[in-house]
């Protein structure tokens, strides 16, 4: 990819905006049709990002210093930019001057870091010898074991794989389940031991605390063998050192995980004919949850779930026992005949309030040919900021190399972070609407908060119990209705938007990372060029594409086409140049120009026509769509292709069918796939095994380069996308065709020129779709 | 009077001749004994026989070499049984019609002789065969039950242990006891290789184990939902022990120390049993359990009872010696229909409710092992002993047992540890040579026109080699129309056997008082009836008179009202211990009861001290034979008494009694306060004299294990151990002889 350019767009502040410059009113802004919405990588890291060893000062606002706000240096004062209070500088200020400016006061540091004393939850309970505040990582696993025997080794050497790469001290657990849930107590030493939960039966949180013999008051101890009194050596507090029972540092239980899971069966309960397994996934995950409410509050843990099956027992059952009813697709939904969905979507959002409030995340991989209930199980994972991977076998390198990549340290590592806490201030009259993206609302009201709400809304904080380097935030804003020319004196042409994030990193360091980002204002009731030239149509592309995704989850019955064209054709009215009722003289101007091929590969996308997936895969889809950063959801709608050929340098080629040529090779990456494509010649020649013979060494390296580009892809992306290799006219080429233009389909193919293909299909293309845009957009 | 001069029955218990004289072909009394051999004809006649008329069954009462039950098996013919009233082939049945019809000896119903089964008679009407054929010539005979006797497959020999490992549990060493034994008896348990074992324990959680054989160690399931009790696993709880030996061997060594440290007091008794129950209700079997605390969590929590002293001698007190929770008896109740018997090891060291938890040995042919304030350091001989036994006595299982009788009399009531399934049907899940059964007769009609009267015995088991079996006791005896010969005939151990489970029944809805009344009210009654008999023709005046088979019934009767479980009041035996005997006595066999009433009491420091005129054994023999009566003026100072009732030796040191004695017995513990002290083989010719005497004393009954208490003379109230039990004095306002 070297020969592509390299470009950062997003910055060390991890920000990207619809509109880059912001119009005066909500009348005005509402004549935008996209949205303001602002693309926030919260914890993204960037080289030039500076770390402050202390606290930042905040204002009464609860803005923190920034490098806007304006200093006195004299007086020692400064004026906060969001509510122009002037804030006095506290004496271990007294220093500063023009030359000697904190890091935060930096005109480039508009993102600082700040390292945070320690203020553990539990400050009483300090420890010897180990940091108050760093509480280790914890990774309670939970596998399903009705699975083949194949897939359950699969997903055992996974399971070992991770704990052996796990840090010493981080604290891990395990807990299996099919029919019954079984909590192995790992600090037991004399044999393996378990807890046993059956799977058919609603189990609370304190339930589950009381049968593992952890409630705190309450019953004496059950069955608490080797109980030791006083603080545990692992830093959690005395009251709470039961829980080392089932929680042991990685270094201590490698070897006891090991051989448990050498002597894991399948689940042993018999299945009758014609059924389904029993599987109690909503039990299991209630158990392991309740066992983590253990925990004191916010110790950062994570429940690292691999499941081969939907829930067929108990609570957040997804489908029938009876093998004969099928699980849910997205037509039953549609008709309402999918008599346990609302249910289960029920139990998982009750599951999700449960962990959000202990701090705790859900990360679930899901194996499996048929649906696991992931539409369902969504909500749980989505809210807790959790992982999910989904993948067809734990064999897979789609889940292998994902699951692996979790738990990897070094340049390759995700960067797990816990315990996060989002806020936003903004300028007065810039109201929140809410947020897109792995978090839940904190429901922390103020004036920055709109009446209109979407996705999580009606408040300025959120929660991330779990965030990572790639973890990306959609934020939707709104502007107050009130008319601001009636409030002289507080016109200012700049507006400003601060997001702080405050984490705990895998080493159990409290951050907090503070950016401040300011865009002016302008009237467009005036000019709309300012405003055309700071339009980002990427961002505005994948905010389109999570608007819509998110109405079609929430509104019954809307029609997402209809709702991207017509509002597609009151952008172009809006913003383009042209004659009225001439379609012939529509013109955009190139800021805009590519937006309409965005929406036209987002109606063809598989967020848009979801009947050609799984409910399950439209969930996942849009998982990842709303937790990745601009760039690559821009990917998931329209696709990059890249073709290969002796002529010339890689290069970009068009997203059409045209692209495909007998002596190229294509590279298209559409995020959750990636396809090399080669076509009919060039796998000629490699059959022949030209690539091996010195003469053709040219065509060894032709052959290579696409494969060394998919690998960088695949090295830099989470989940690892699936590899698809295939030739012209080959069964796999239908990956790459799905994707592409249909400009030469079977109804015009006669004046397609030899060798290239011919896609089947009756979608328009993207010519048709122009036209017809076109002619709407300029009617008067 | 002299009391001196008044009978004792220093000879322990005789089993009656007159059973066998008149009719060789009975079985033998081990089997089964009528309290009188001498049958009423009528119904005035029993009512003025005053005492209980019945018979106690000891089914499978353990024969001696050579006097085993003959096999029989009809393969070709199946069981010859009467047409009408389903009696067994047996040697009273009459052969006619040259041999081709039997008539019943019960009902009188003539039967066709099966072809195959088809032999001559001879001139006295004997069928030639006869001496081939036990079932013709032996009163106890045992058939191979072919597949019509079999609801479903023979089940296998079943083990199955529930242990408390609460901290008491723990700390008392029962654990460990019971670990290392069920350990070294794994190979010697009955019905290798089809055995199978498992084990659940508990304290406020429950623990499965899962012993599946391809495991390197066993599995602990711990299940805490007591509400909602559940098996955490299809399979493998129960496994079969020579395929997972190594993972049965492996838990028992762990198990000790896999609780050392348990501080849990908690026990989720209910919830552990009805675990056990699901686990086991497929195969059915014997369950043992070991119960160390006061069920106090889930289902069939009890609660301390009698702590509240204005109860007793009330209406009230009654009631504490019944279950105090219907999930006992209801539990019993399903246990048994599934074919599972209980035996309940309690160990308090405080109360535990034997009379609740015994209910399940009750009413599924169990029986009570009772261990008060065990100590494994000075019980551990005891448990270790009966449980072996426990485990390796030859077991009948999944049986039935019912007892015919010929027309005009009737069994009325069954008294012992069962569930009876119909009227006359008792349900026995397993049952040993340990249990005996007791039950009354009456007569139907006001007149007998019979000479003879027959019983028939029949309990149909599955033998621990897989085989099912019916096993079949067959007895007559006269029908009399005299009350003299009827005393005459009398059989003091069947009448006392009957007697104390009137009894012991009677102290579940009476006090105890009520129930020591009536016994000797009935007692008063048949001396008073005699007397009339035969005072006018002996011209005796007032002294007792009593026929020669009823001499010891006086005595008896009155050491039973001095037993545990009938004596005193309030102070005089604790609840649990009381139920405990009560349990106990219900299953025992005559002669073992008969040793408990009235033990043996024997000098022994002669017989350390003197040099053997003979074999050791023939002096051991004689010495036992020696018994003193039960009475303060049998023990001299100078000398050391041993005392066996059969649970147990309690070893009496005479104040005088040389320290030469003591010292070679006691070694340097001789002096000290004898409460703490264990007795023990030391290595001196004396200690191992005595030790000799106590384990031949031991092996002449290996029902129970007699551990050896020390009593010196005057401690107190340690002697009062010992003092107690001279039942012929008067103590403590009780009578004496
Ligand atoms: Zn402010
Ligand atoms: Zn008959």
């Amino acid at each position: 990819m070297s020969e592509m350019a390299v470009t950062d767009p997003e910055g060390m502040d991890g920000v990207r905006m619809t509109w880059n410059v912001w119009p005066r009113t909500k009348v005005e802004a509402s004549k935008c049709v996209i949205p303001l919405a602002v693309s926030i990588a919260p914890i993204r890291p960037h080289q030039d990002i500076p770390t402050l060893p202390y606290a930042p000062l905040r204002c009464r606002c609860t803005a923190s210093l920034n490098p806007f706000a304006r200093v006195d240096f004299s007086a020692k004062h400064w004026m906060c930019p969001f509510c122009f209070n002037r804030n006095q500088f506290p004496p271990h200020y007294s220093q500063i001057s023009e030359t000697n400016l904190p890091g935060e006061l930096y005109p480039q540091y508009t993102t600082v870091q700040y390292t945070l004393n320690p203020s553990p939850p539990m400050q009483s309970q300090t420890m010897e010898g180990s940091s108050p505040n760093s509480h280790p990582p914890v990774f309670l696993f939970v596998l399903d074991t009705c699975m083949i025997e194949e897939e359950l080794g699969y997903a055992k050497s996974a399971l070992k794989q991770a704990i052996g790469l796990l840090p010493d001290n981080a604290l891990a657990g395990f807990v299996s389940f099919g029919t019954q849930v079984q909590v192995h107590e790992l600090g037991f030493s004399e044999l393996s031991k378990v807890y046993v939960f059956r799977g058919s039966k609603e189990i609370s949180k304190d339930q589950v605390m009381e049968q593992l013999g952890l409630s705190i008051p309450g019953r004496r101890v059950a069955g608490a063998v080797g109980l030791q009194k006083g603080p545990m050596p692992n830093g959690f507090p005395g009251s709470h050192s039961a829980i080392t029972r089932f929680l042991l540092p990685a270094s201590e239980c490698q070897y006891t995980l090991d051989s448990v899971l050498d002597e894991l069966q399948r689940d042993q309960w018999p299945v009758a004919p014609g059924s389904r397994q029993l599987r109690c996934t909503g039990v299991a995950l209630t158990v392991a949850a309740g066992l983590l409410g253990a925990f004191p509050q916010s110790s950062g843990a994570r429940i690292v779930a691999l499941v081969g099956g939907p829930c067929t027992e108990g609570p957040g059952t997804i489908v029938s026992k009876d093998l004969s009813d099928p699980v849910r697709s997205h037509k039953d939904l549609d008709k309402d005949a999918a008599p346990f969905f609302k249910k289960a979507g029920k139990f998982y959002e009750g599951l999700a309030k449960q962990l959000v409030n202990q701090g705790h995340v859900l990360d679930l991989f899901a194996s499996a040919l048929d649906q696991v209930g992931l539409a369902e199980m969504k909500v749980a994972v989505e809210r807790t900021g959790g992982l999910v991977v989904l993948s067809e076998s734990f064999g897979h390198s789609v889940f292998k190399d994902s699951f692996r990549r979790v738990f990897e340290d070094g340049e390759q590592s995700l960067g797990l972070c816990s315990n996060g806490t989002l806020e936003i201030v903004c300028t007065k009259d810039i109201k929140i609407q809410g947020l897109f993206g792995p978090c839940t609302s904190l429901d922390q009201k103020g004036t920055g908060v709109s009446d209109t709400v979407i996705g999580e809304g009606g408040t300025t904080a959120w929660k991330m119990c779990g965030l990572d380097k790639s973890t990306c935030l959609t934020v939707l804003f709104d502007l107050s209705s009130g008319d601001k020319a009636s409030t002289p004196g507080t016109v200012n042409p700049q507006l400003y938007l601060q997001f702080r994030t405050s984490f705990q990193n895998l080493e159990g360091q409290s951050m907090l990372r503070v950016t401040t980002v300011t865009r002016r204002w302008i009237d467009t009731a005036v000019s709309s060029e300012d405003l055309i030239q700071g339009f980002d149509q990427e961002t505005a592309a994948v905010v389109m594409a999570r608007m819509v995704s998110f109405k079609m989850e929430t509104e019954d019955g809307f029609d997402a086409t209809r709702w991207l064209d017509r509002s597609l054709i009151r952008f172009c009215s809006q913003f383009g140049d042209y004659r009225k009722d001439d379609p012939a003289s529509f013109t955009l101007n190139p800021s805009l120009s590519l937006f309409p091929q965005f929406m036209f590969n987002l109606r063809r996308s598989q967020f848009v026509q979801v009947f050609n997936n799984s409910p399950d895969e439209t969930a996942y889809f849009r998982m990842l769509l709303n937790r990745e950063n601009i760039s690559n959801a821009a990917v998931m709608i329209q696709p990059s292709l890249i073709s290969y050929s002796f002529n010339s340098l890689p290069q970009p080629a068009l997203l059409d069918v045209a692209s495909i040529a007998m002596d190229k090779i294509l590279l298209l990456d559409s995020y959750f796939s990636i396809v090399i494509f080669h076509g009919m010649t060039i796998a000629q020649w490699r059959n022949m095994g030209y690539h091996n013979q010195p003469e053709y060494q040219a065509f060894g390296q032709l052959l290579l380069a696409p494969h060394d580009d998919a690998r960088m892809i695949i090295r830099e992306r989470f989940p690892v996308p699936r590899l698809v290799v295939c030739d012209q006219h080959g069964s796999q080429a239908r990956f790459l065709l799905a994707k592409l233009n249909p400009s030469a389909t079977h109804s015009n193919s006669h004046d397609m020129a030899a060798g290239s293909d011919v896609i089947f299909t009756d979608d328009v293309s993207l010519q048709v779709f122009i036209e017809h845009l076109q002619k709407l957009a300029v009617q008067s | 009077i002299d009391s001196k001069a008044l009978p004792r029955p220093l000879d322990g218990d005789v089993e009656p001749t007159s059973f066998t004289e008149m009719f060789p072909l009975n079985c033998h009394p081990r089997y089964l004994r009528l309290t009188t051999s001498a049958i009423p004809n009528s119904q005035s006649l029993t009512s003025r026989w005053h005492l209980p008329l019945g018979a106690v069954v000891c089914p499978l009462a353990e024969a001696p070499q050579g006097g085993e039950v003959p096999l029989v098996n009809f393969i070709s013919t199946g069981i010859i049984r009467c047409r009408r009233c389903r009696t067994y082939i047996n040697p009273y049945v009459a052969f006619t019609d040259t041999g081709r019809k039997w008539r019943c000896n019960i009902c009188s119903l003539l039967n066709d002789v099966p072809g195959d089964y088809y032999a001559p008679l001879d001139a006295n009407g004997k069928r030639i065969d006869f001496d081939q054929r036990p079932e013709l010539s032996a009163g106890s005979v045992e058939f191979v039950a072919p597949t019509e006797y079999m609801v479903r497959p023979p089940m296998p020999p079943l083990y199955f242990f529930l242990i408390d490992v609460s901290l008491s549990a723990v700390r008392s060493g029962m654990i460990e006891v019971v670990a290392q034994t069920i350990r070294s008896c794994l190979d010697d348990l009955p019905g290798f290789p089809r055995t199978q074992i498992g084990f659940i324990t508990y304290d406020s959680t429950i623990h499965f184990y899962n012993m599946k054989s391809s495991l390197t160690q066993p599995q602990m399931m711990v299940v805490s939902d007591l509400d909602d009790i559940f098996v955490p696993l299809p399979d493998d709880l129960l496994v079969n022990l020579s395929e997972s030996k190594t993972v049965v061997e492996t838990f028992l060594d762990s198990l000790p120390t896999m609780f050392q440290d348990n501080m849990n007091v908690e026990s989720a008794f209910g919830p552990a049993l009805k675990s056990a129950f699901m686990v086991m209700s497929q195969l059915g079997g014997k369950l043992l359990i070991f119960q160390n605390t006061l069920p106090s969590l889930g289902v069939g929590r009890l609660k301390l009872r009698g702590d509240d002293v204005r109860v007793y001698g009330t209406d009230k007190e009654p009631v504490l010696r019944t279950p105090d929770d219907p999930f006992y008896k209801q539990m019993a109740a399903d246990l048994t229909k599934y074919q599972i018997g209980v035996n309940v090891y309690a160990f308090n060291d405080k109360y535990t409710d034997v009379a609740s938890l015994g209910t399940l040995a009750k009413y599924t042919g169990g029986q009570v092992y009772h261990y008060p304030a065990f100590q494994s350091a000075f019980h551990n001989e005891k448990l270790r002993h009966e449980l072996a036994r426990d485990l390796t006595r030859e077991t009948a299982w999944e049986a039935v047992m019912r007892i015919r009788c010929g027309k005009g009399i009737r069994f009325t009531s069954y008294h012992g540890n069962f569930m009876l399934r119909s009227t006359d049907l008792l349900a026995l899940p397993a049952v040993d040579c340990d249990k005996a059964y007791a039950m009354q007769l009456s007569l139907e009609e006001a007149l007998l026109t019979t000479q003879t009267v027959y019983f028939q015995v029949a309990l149909l088991y599955t033998a621990s080699c897989g085989e099912r079996r019916i096993r079949v006791h067959t007895a007559a005896a006269p029908v009399v129309t005299d009350l003299g010969e009827m005393y005459r005939r009398a059989d003091t151990g069947a009448v006392m056997s009957l007697f104390s489970r009137l009894a012991i029944e009677k102290t579940l809805s009476y006090k105890l008082e009520d129930a020591r009344t009536a016994v000797q009210q009935r007692i008063v009654k048949v001396l008073r009836e005699y007397r009339n008999l035969y005072a006018v023709q002996h011209r005796l005046g007032g002294r007792i008179i009593y026929p020669d088979s009823l001499k010891y019934l006086l005595l008896y009767g009155l050491a039973l009202c001095k037993s545990t479980a009938l004596r005193g009041s309030y102070a005089d035996a604790s609840l649990d211990e009381r139920s405990a005997a009560g349990f106990t006595m219900m299953a025992l066999p005559v002669k073992s009861l008969l040793k408990l009433l009235y033990p043996s009491l024997l000098r022994v420091d002669e017989f350390l001290v003197k040099p053997f005129m003979s074999s050791k054994d023939a002096e051991v023999e004689s010495i036992v034979k020696d018994r003193l009566p039960l009475t303060m003026d049998s023990l001299d100072s100078r000398g050391l008494y041993l005392f066996d009732d059969g649970f147990r030796f309690i070893l009496w040191f005479g104040r005088m009694l040389s320290p030469d004695v003591s010292k070679n017995l006691l070694g340097q513990d001789f002096a000290t306060d004898l409460s703490r002290v264990a007795f023990s083989e030391r290595d001196t010719e004396m200690s191992r004299r005595l030790c000799d005497l106590l384990k031949k004393l031991r092996d002449s009954d290996p029902s129970y294990y007699q551990l050896c208490y020390l009593v010196r003379q005057g401690e107190q109230p340690r002697e009062g151990v010992l003092l107690v039990n001279l039942v012929d004095d008067p103590l403590g306002g009780t009578n004496g002889y």
